[in-house]
């Protein structure tokens, strides 16, 4: 590929993938039938999808369920081969030197765990060292720097199985850092934790960022995450890029929503989503104070939720 | 070749089969019970037959052969299949296939922990009981060594078998009925529930040259003394025969498997 300029993590160009599928039918005889069926059709999961990350950036690849999220992640990981296109990671085509570019890349998918799990987390910690021949150094070091950034005490001697599902998570993602890869992938890190495991989760992937340098390449269905880590998203639905631009410029995009919040006689809030261009918000409050009391007011500038709501509703319009 | 990695996977799998001990211990019994069976089984047997030695075989040889043939079915069992067809299922593979390792390596490495385990928890212990049970019916000499080595390679063999399965279940995403149908013919045909001497001539001659027999009954045979491995030249052609099916079958398992990880598509999430 041309016009590189060295610092790109992530070069993906037309990249394409599709599946075939067998069309299976309805019912018993449908079952019989599709066990002789030839009948396939083609999915495109990712369609003509181009991007850079440059090294260090931290970018949300956001995308409504099914958008083709995790297959571009395991195409950039090597697992998959994209039907066409190309993609570099680390200068690297990935599904051709698999094993090489395993070497310079870290993965966490939220909801499985590579740890062992009936082990303490440290013998992970150890074999993972051993596997990727990281010196026992460098290994030092980065232990140390994960008791500076969280309560490592409490959870490197304990069984994984005993974890609970937040310990684990931050777990496994101090275990995909172990190697300092230049290159992290995150698909959806901090599913099903409360609040403050998120919080402590997001503290550790900036750190760990800002202290290596590491490229992360996050996908969430939570705002939060994205508010709080990147600076960049790309989205994408139904295989095909929407959106791929700083997170400010996204809401300018939708600069003249404004969220109105209105606390009614039963103390309750009601909320809703309003395009300035279109309608005015004080006939709105005007017109919802004809039906009830209204105790309070407020109007906010649009969420990033809000915003990411909008482009997955118009992209599937 | 990181010599490091591999002790290090090796160790990981010993320290994991130790977590679950009970198992172990449950091995043993379901053993026992097996052998009561195979016991009354074969008494039967030699009892219809009228005389002492059949095909060769007196008795106490069967049941020596079988009881250590049980003892090394325990130590050489791997779930290769049914944990592939697990992982596939649950996608879990993704994260095996993202190792810096060659996959078929990375999960060799991870069983022989186990292996090394059971060896130490199940055929030692059996071959002990058998030794005093028949009051050292089995001669300890050079035939240890031969094998031990004979041993391992039944070990890298029967673990190529199964990658010769596991694969399917990329191409099915389910191995149940395929596994069941491997294990019977792995059981049958390598001499493990019946000695392959009881087969029938024309049977015996085919069986004779297939890769089964490399996992059980060369072993036993090396350990027991029989099929010829009393001699240098029986000693070559049995160790022959194993190294010829462990180059096959590593070549084969590798062209299969680096076709079947084109179909990898990847479960959920």
């Amino acid at each position: 590929m041309n016009g590189l300029t060295g610092n790109e993590a992530v070069v993906m160009k037309n990249v394409c993938k599709d599946f075939k599928v067998l069309n299976r039918h309805e019912g018993l005889k449908g079952s019989i039938r599709d066990l002789f069926s030839r009948d396939y059709k083609t999915v495109s999961a990712v369609k003509d999808v181009s991007m850079t990350v440059n090294r260090g950036e931290i970018i949300g690849y956001l995308g409504p369920n099914g958008a083709g999220k995790s297959t571009t992640i395991k195409m950039m990981t090597g697992v998959l081969e994209p039907t066409s296109g190309e993609i570099l990671v680390n200068g690297k085509v990935p599904y051709k030197n698999r094993t090489e570019n395993c070497e310079n890349i870290g993965v966490v998918f939220g909801q499985r765990s590579q740890l062992w799990w009936a082990l303490p987390l440290v013998e992970s910690f150890k074999l993972l060292r051993d596997i990727y021949m990281v010196p026992q150094k460098d290994y030092e070091g980065m232990i140390e720097l994960y008791r500076s950034l969280v309560d490592l005490e409490s959870i490197l001697h304990k069984p994984v199985r005993q974890m609970s599902l937040g310990q684990r998570t931050l777990s496994d993602i101090l275990a995909a850092f172990i190697h300092n890869p230049p290159v992290v992938f995150l698909d959806e890190p901090t599913i099903g934790l409360d609040v403050s495991m998120k919080a402590k989760i997001r503290e550790l992937i900036l750190g760990l960022n800002k202290e290596k340098n590491t490229t992360v390449i996050l996908t969430t269905h939570d705002m939060g995450d994205v508010d709080a880590l990147c600076r960049r998203i790309v989205i994408i639905d139904k295989g095909m890029k929407i959106y791929d631009n700083d997170i400010d410029h996204l809401k300018n995009y939708f600069g003249s929503y404004r969220t109105l919040k209105l606390k009614l006689a039963d103390d309750t809030w009601e909320e809703m989503l309003i395009d300035e261009k279109t309608t005015d918000v004080m006939d709105v409050i005007m017109a919802r104070q004809k039906e009830t009391k209204i105790k309070d007011v407020k109007i906010l500038e649009i969420s990033t939720e809000d915003v990411i709501k909008k482009i997955y509703e118009g992209s599937s319009k | 070749m990181n010599l490091k990695r591999l002790l290090s996977l090796t160790r990981v799998g010993i320290m994991s089969s130790l977590q679950f001990r009970l198992g172990t211990f449950v091995t043993l019994f379901a053993n026992l019970i097996y052998l009561v069976l195979v016991y009354y089984l074969w008494k039967a047997i030699y009892a219809s037959s009228g005389t002492d030695v059949v095909n060769g075989m007196t008795f106490s040889d069967t049941m020596i052969y079988l009881i250590l043939a049980t003892a090394l079915f325990n130590f050489l069992e791997n779930f290769v299949v049914w944990d592939m067809s697990r992982s596939i299922q649950s996608g879990k593979i993704a994260l095996d296939l993202l190792k810096p390792m060659r996959f078929r390596k990375y999960t060799f490495w991870s069983y022989t922990g186990n292996h090394v385990v059971q060896f130490v928890l199940t055929f030692i212990p059996t071959f002990i009981i058998v030794m005093i049970v028949t009051k050292g019916a089995i001669n300890l000499g050079l035939n240890l060594l031969w094998f031990i080595i004979a041993t391992v390679l039944a070990l890298v063999i029967n673990y190529n078998i199964e990658m010769m399965v596991a694969p399917i279940c990329l191409f099915t995403e389910s191995t149940w009925g395929i596994n069941i149908v491997k294990e019977t013919i792995v059981l049958l045909l390598s001499g493990a529930s019946i000695p392959l001497a009881f087969f029938p001539e024309k049977a015996r001659m085919i069986v004779q040259y297939l890769p089964f027999r490399a996992v059980y009954d060369i072993p036993l045979s090396m350990l027991l003394g029989k099929s010829g491995s009393d001699t240098w030249q029986g000693l070559v052609s049995l160790f022959g025969l194993q190294l010829i099916w462990l180059a096959v079958l590593t070549i084969a398992g590798n062209i299969f498997w680096n076709c079947a990880v084109k179909k990898v598509t990847v479960n959920g999430g």
